[in-house]
C-alpha cells in the first residue's frame, strides 16, 4: 500500500464563475481517462459535466459543492477538488485550500481577474498555497492572455511569468509555443487527444526568443545552476528550467502562466504536465496539527506513513447509502477494519467502506496511505473534525470560521415536509458550518442563516430537491446588532421579600464600550460586598442581558462590565437573585450608555462596461453605500463600494436591468458599522410594533 | 470636533496656502520621498476642512491608494489622542473617493465625463482633486491646460504629482527642475522635497500664488506622517 508520495498531487482548481473551471475539470478527466465521453456544462445532451454532480448545478451552469475526484497522469495520482466559484460559498473554497497541496488558478481571458479571484487568491497566500495560473477561454473573441498577465502581477501581486506563447488567439487559437522546450504544440483530433510537436512558426521566432529570455531571467534567481549556465552561455538543459520553474512555484514567489482553451481542447495535458513538474507533493509542503493533550502546542505532520494515523474530514455529503466523509490523510495508513478516533468527540469508530470518489461514481479500495484523499461510508462526524489512529490526540488547526450575516425564517408546508426539513437541517449544518439553523422562541420560527442571499436560497432549493421538504420562506433579515458607545453606571438592588423565602441582592458598577471583543466582565468588589460565590452569578446574569438588546432585540456586544459595590443578605440572596440583580442593573446601565444599533456592511464590487459606471455608481449610493473607489481599464470600469447588507437585497436584479446585464457583482462581508439615525429609528418602532402584535 | 492639533500641524496649514479654490499645485520629489504622503496629507486637510476630494491615482490599485490613508491616518491617530477614532475614519471615507486609471486611460474627457457623472447624480461633489502618477516627461502642455480650464469651469482645486531625476539637470529660471520646468508658469504653488540628514524631509516652496518665493522656507517634516516636525 505504500506509494511514493513524490508522484501524489492534491489539487484545487478554483476561479471566478465562468472562467470555464468545470468545462476544463471535465477535459482534464478525459485526458487522464476516468470518463470516455465529454459533456458540456450547458450541454445539449443533457447529461452534464461529470463534476457537476447536484441537479441543482447542472441546472444552474454552476458548481457549487467541492466534489472531490480522483485521475492518474503519467506517472503521478492526481486528487483534484472542484471548487465553488461564487463568493458566497467561499468557506467551501477555503476549507478545500486547507486540504489542497497546490492550486490551478483559471482566469478568463476576456474577463482577466475579476474580483472573486483576487478573493481565492487572498486566500490561497493565507494557506500558503503554491499555484499555477491557466489562462482560459483564448479562443473567445477579445481573448488577450498578456493582459491578463499583467493583471495578475498588478492586481494579485504575483511574479507571473509566461511559460507559453499562444499561436493565433480568439477564433484562430492553432496551438502554442512552449517556452522550455521551444517548440509548437498543436492538438490534433476531434477532442485534441493528439499532440503534434513542430518547429516554431518562424514569425514567431523572434517574440519566443525573446519571451523565453523573460522566463529565464525570472526563474534564473530560484536556481543558482541556471545562474551560472546563464552566464557562461552555455546550453540551459529542460531539465534545469523545470527544477527552477518548480522551485520559484514551491516557495510562492513565481507563479508560471499558461494559456489554452478548454472548451477547444487546446493546451489540457500540457496543464496536467506541469501540475505534475511545478505543483508540490505532499512532502514539499509543511502541515501542522494541535496537539490537544499538549494544550494545543503546534507540531508538524510528518507524511510518514509507519506513524499513526492522522486524517481531516473536510467535506460530508449526504448519499444514497448514508453519509459520506471526503478524508485527506496526512500521516499514517487508514485500512479497512482499522480503528479511528475522533480527536473533538473522542469517540471510535471503526472503518467500514473505503472508497475513492470520482465525482458521482466511486471505486473501492482497501486502504490509502498519507497525502491521499479518500472518502469514508458511516462515520459519523462533523466536518472539519480530525481523525487519530493509536496513541495520538491531535487536531487539524481549527479553521477561519466567519459567522453568519443574514437569517430567513422558513416554514414547511405540511407535515411530510416538516420531517424531510429537520432532516436536511441537520445534514447542512453537519457539512457547512457557515449555515446555522435555529428556533425563534418568540416566534416559533425556523431561522436559517449564513453568509448571503444566495447561500440560502441554494440550500431553499437543495431541501426541495434533495429532501422533498416543500418550504414557505421569509423575508431575509439582516443580523443586526447592538452596541454601547458611553460609559454608564449602575446600581440596582433586586429584593422580594414579603412572604416565604426572600431574594435579595444589590449590585452597583459601570458598562463601558469595548472596542474589541464581545464582552469582558470585570469583578473590582473588594471586602466581599458580594460574596465569592455569587460573582459568577453577576456574569451569568449580565450574560443573559446579552441575547437580546432593548432597541431592537438583537443581540449587545462589544459591552465591558465592571462590578464594584454591592450588598447582600444572609438568608435571602442566592444565586438567582444576584442574576436577577444582574439583569436589572444591566438594564438600568445600558439604557444611558447611548445603545445603538450596528448592521454587517459588505465589501461590494461591481464589475461592468465603464459606459454603465455613471449608472452603477447612482444605484450603489441609492443605497446608502460609500463608494471607496472605481478602477478603470481600457473598456472595462470595477467600482468598489462598502455597502449596508440590508440594501442590497435584490440588487442583482437591479444591475441587471440597468447595465443590460453586462455587469455583475461580488460581496463579502467587511464589518459592522453603526446604523444611521434615521434608519435606526425605523427599525425600533418596527421592533416595538412586532412586540406588541405578539 | 477635535481635530485641531491634525489641522495645525499639517505642513500647508502652517504655510497658510492651499485654501484657495481654481488653483493648481504641484509636489515634486525624486522618486521615494514622499509625494503621495504629501498629496495625501493635502487631501485628509481638505477634508477635515469639510471639502470633498477626489484621488486619482494613475497606474495604481484602490487597495493602494486606500492603504495610503489608512496608514496616514493610523499614524496620526497614535500621536494624538482623538475621542471617537472612528468618526475621523469614517468622515475621511465619506469625503474621499478614489480612481484609479490605466496609465492609457487617463484623460481630461474621460476625466471630465467621470466628475459629471458624479456631479449629475449628486453622488459626490468634489472640491479638490488630486492626481497623483501622472507621467509629465510623456504630458504636453496642451494637455495640461486642458485640465486647467476644466478645475476653473468645475471650481476646483488640483493637485499634482510629478517624479523628477537625480540625472536631470535641466531646470527653469525660477528653480522648477524637469520635467515641469517648461510648465511651471501653469501652478500657482510649487513645492520641492528635498531629504535631509537627519532622516526628515525638507519642503521648499518655490512658487506661491504666482510668485516666486525667494529661497523658500526650509519645514522640516517627519517623513512617515509628512506632518511638521519642529516649527
Amino acid at each position: 500500500m505504500k506509494k511514493d508520495l513524490k508522484k501524489v498531487r492534491n489539487i484545487g482548481i478554483s476561479a471566478h464563475i465562468d472562467s470555464g473551471k468545470t468545462t476544463l475539470t471535465e477535459r482534464i478527466l478525459y485526458y487522464t481517462q476516468r470518463i470516455h465521453a465529454i459533456h458540456e456544462v450547458r450541454g445539449k445532451d443533457g447529461v452534464g459535466a461529470t463534476m457537476d454532480s447536484m441537479e441543482l448545478e447542472k441546472e444552474r451552469g454552476i458548481t457549487i459543492q467541492s466534489a472531490a475526484t480522483y485521475c492518474s497522469w503519467k506517472d503521478c495520482d492526481v486528487n483534484i477538488i472542484d471548487t465553488p466559484g461564487h463568493v458566497d460559498f467561499t468557506i467551501e473554497v477555503e476549507r478545500a485550500l486547507r486540504v489542497l497541496d497546490g492550486a490551478v488558478l483559471i482566469l478568463c481571458s476576456v474577463g482577466g481577474v475579476q474580483s472573486q479571484s483576487i478573493t481565492v487568491n487572498r486566500q490561497m497566500t493565507r494557506y500558503k498555497v503554491p499555484r499555477i495560473a491557466f489562462i482560459n477561454k483564448c479562443d473567445r473573441t477579445g481573448a488577450n492572455p498578456f493582459r491578463v498577465m499583467q493583471q495578475l502581477r498588478d492586481k494579485l501581486d504575483l511574479n507571473a511569468v509566461m511559460i507559453q506563447l499562444p499561436i493565433g488567439l480568439e477564433n484562430d487559437l492553432q496551438g502554442m509555443v512552449d517556452l522550455v522546450t521551444m517548440k509548437a504544440i498543436y492538438f490534433d483530433g476531434d477532442q485534441g487527444d493528439d499532440i503534434r510537436y513542430e518547429a516554431i512558426p518562424f514569425d514567431m521566432l523572434e517574440e519566443a526568443e525573446s519571451r523565453r529570455e523573460e522566463l529565464l531571467d525570472a526563474v534564473s534567481m530560484f536556481s543558482d545552476e541556471l545562474m551560472e549556465a546563464m552566464l557562461e552561455e552555455a546550453d540551459i538543459p529542460e531539465s534545469m528550467v523545470h527544477e527552477a520553474i518548480r522551485r520559484g512555484t514551491l516557495s510562492l514567489e513565481l507563479t508560471p502562466v499558461m494559456i489554452g482553451s478548454a472548451y477547444k481542447n487546446k493546451g489540457v495535458q500540457l496543464l496536467l504536465d506541469a501540475v505534475n513538474a511545478y505543483l508540490p507533493c505532499p512532502t514539499d509542503v509543511e502541515n501542522t496539527a494541535l496537539d490537544l493533550d499538549k494544550d494545543e502546542a503546534e507540531i508538524v505532520v510528518s507524511n510518514n506513513p509507519d506513524d499513526p494515523l492522522v486524517a481531516l474530514a473536510f467535506k460530508l455529503e449526504d448519499g444514497r447509502y448514508g453519509q459520506l466523509t471526503y478524508i485527506r490523510t496526512y500521516q499514517g495508513l487508514i485500512q479497512k477494519g482499522d480503528t479511528i478516533v475522533n480527536s473533538r468527540t473522542g469517540k471510535k469508530a471503526k472503518v467500514g467502506r473505503l472508497v475513492r470518489m470520482h465525482a458521482n461514481e466511486m471505486e473501492e479500495i482497501d486502504g490509502a496511505g498519507s497525502g491521499d484523499i479518500v472518502a469514508l461510508f458511516g462515520i459519523d462526524c462533523a466536518s472539519g473534525d480530525t481523525f487519530c489512529g493509536g496513541g495520538v490526540n491531535w487536531s487539524m488547526s481549527s479553521m477561519h470560521v466567519p459567522a453568519p450575516v443574514i437569517s430567513l425564517a422558513i416554514k414547511p408546508v405540511d407535515n411530510k415536509a416538516q420531517i424531510n426539513m429537520s432532516k436536511a437541517l441537520n445534514r447542512f449544518t453537519k457539512e457547512d458550518p457557515t449555515f446555522k439553523t435555529f428556533v425563534d422562541h418568540e416566534t416559533s420560527e425556523t431561522i436559517i442563516s449564513g453568509m448571503g442571499e444566495l447561500h440560502l436560497e441554494v440550500y431553499v432549493e437543495r431541501m426541495k430537491r434533495e429532501y422533498n421538504a416543500e418550504v414557505e420562506v421569509g423575508a431575509p433579515q439582516v443580523a443586526y446588532r447592538e452596541t454601547i458607545t458611553q460609559r454608564a453606571v449602575f446600581d440596582y438592588t433586586h429584593k422580594k421579600q414579603t412572604g416565604g423565602s426572600g431574594q435579595y441582592g444589590r449590585i452597583g458598577g459601570f458598562l463601558e464600550p469595548l472596542e474589541e471583543g464581545e464582552y469582558e466582565f470585570v469583578d473590582n468588589i473588594v471586602g466581599g460586598v458580594i460574596p465569592r460565590e455569587f460573582i459568577s452569578s453577576c456574569d451569568k446574569g449580565f450574560q443573559k442581558s446579552l441575547v437580546k438588546g432593548i432597541l431592537t432585540g438583537a443581540p449587545i456586544t462589544g459591552v465591558k462590565v465592571t462590578i464594584n459595590d454591592g450588598s447582600f443578605h444572609a438568608v435571602d440572596s442566592s444565586d438567582i437573585a444576584f442574576q436577577l440583580a444582574a439583569i436589572g442593573g444591566f438594564k438600568q446601565g445600558y439604557s444611558k450608555a447611548m445603545p445603538v444599533i450596528m448592521e454587517p456592511i459588505m465589501k461590494v464590487a461591481v464589475e461592468g462596461p465603464s459606459e454603465f459606471q455613471g449608472a452603477v455608481m447612482g444605484s450603489l449610493n441609492q443605497r446608502r453605500g460609500v463608494i471607496i473607489g472605481t478602477f478603470e481599464e481600457g473598456a472595462y470600469t470595477v467600482v468598489e463600494a462598502e455597502m449596508p447588507l440590508a440594501e442590497m437585497f435584490g440588487y442583482s436584479t437591479t444591475l441587471r436591468s440597468l447595465t443590460q446585464g453586462k455587469a455583475e457583482f461580488t460581496m463579502e462581508f467587511a464589518t459592522y458599522k453603526q446604523v444611521p439615525k434615521g434608519v435606526a429609528e425605523e427599525l425600533v418602532k418596527a421592533f416595538e410594533a412586532k412586540k406588541k402584535d405578539a | 470636533m477635535g481635530y485641531e492639533p491634525l489641522v495645525q500641524q499639517n505642513p500647508l496649514r502652517v504655510l497658510n496656502m492651499g485654501r484657495e479654490n481654481n488653483q493648481m499645485g504641484l509636489v515634486m520629489a525624486r522618486a521615494g520621498l514622499g509625494k503621495t504622503a504629501l498629496l495625501v496629507q493635502i487631501a485628509l486637510d481638505a477634508i477635515l476642512r469639510g471639502k470633498r476630494v477626489i484621488h486619482v491615482s494613475i497606474g495604481e490599485s484602490i487597495e493602494k491608494t486606500k492603504t495610503w490613508y489608512d496608514d496616514i491616518l493610523q499614524c496620526i491617530l497614535q500621536e494624538h489622542t482623538i475621542n471617537r477614532p472612528h468618526e475621523l475614519i469614517d468622515m475621511v471615507a465619506r469625503h474621499r473617493m478614489i480612481m484609479t486609471f490605466k496609465v492609457a486611460a487617463f484623460t481630461r474627457s474621460r476625466l471630465e465625463e467621470r466628475l459629471n457623472d458624479l456631479i449629475l447624480q449628486d453622488i459626490f461633489r468634489p472640491n479638490c482633486l488630486i492626481v497623483d502618477g501622472l507621467d509629465f516627461e510623456t504630458t504636453d502642455r496642451e494637455a495640461l491646460e486642458d485640465i486647467k480650464n476644466l478645475m476653473e469651469t468645475m471650481n476646483m482645486q488640483a493637485w499634482f504629482s510629478a517624479i523628477c531625476h537625480r540625472g536631470d539637470t535641466r531646470i527653469s529660471p525660477t528653480g522648477v527642475p524637469a520635467p515641469c520646468h517648461e510648465l511651471d508658469d501653469l501652478f500657482d504653488m510649487i513645492i520641492l522635497l528635498k531629504p535631509e540628514r537627519d532622516a526628515t524631509i525638507q519642503l521648499d516652496i518655490i512658487r506661491n500664488y504666482g510668485a516666486q518665493v525667494e529661497g523658500g522656507k526650509g519645514l522640516l517634516l517627519d517623513p512617515t506622517t509628512m506632518m511638521v516636525k519642529e516649527m
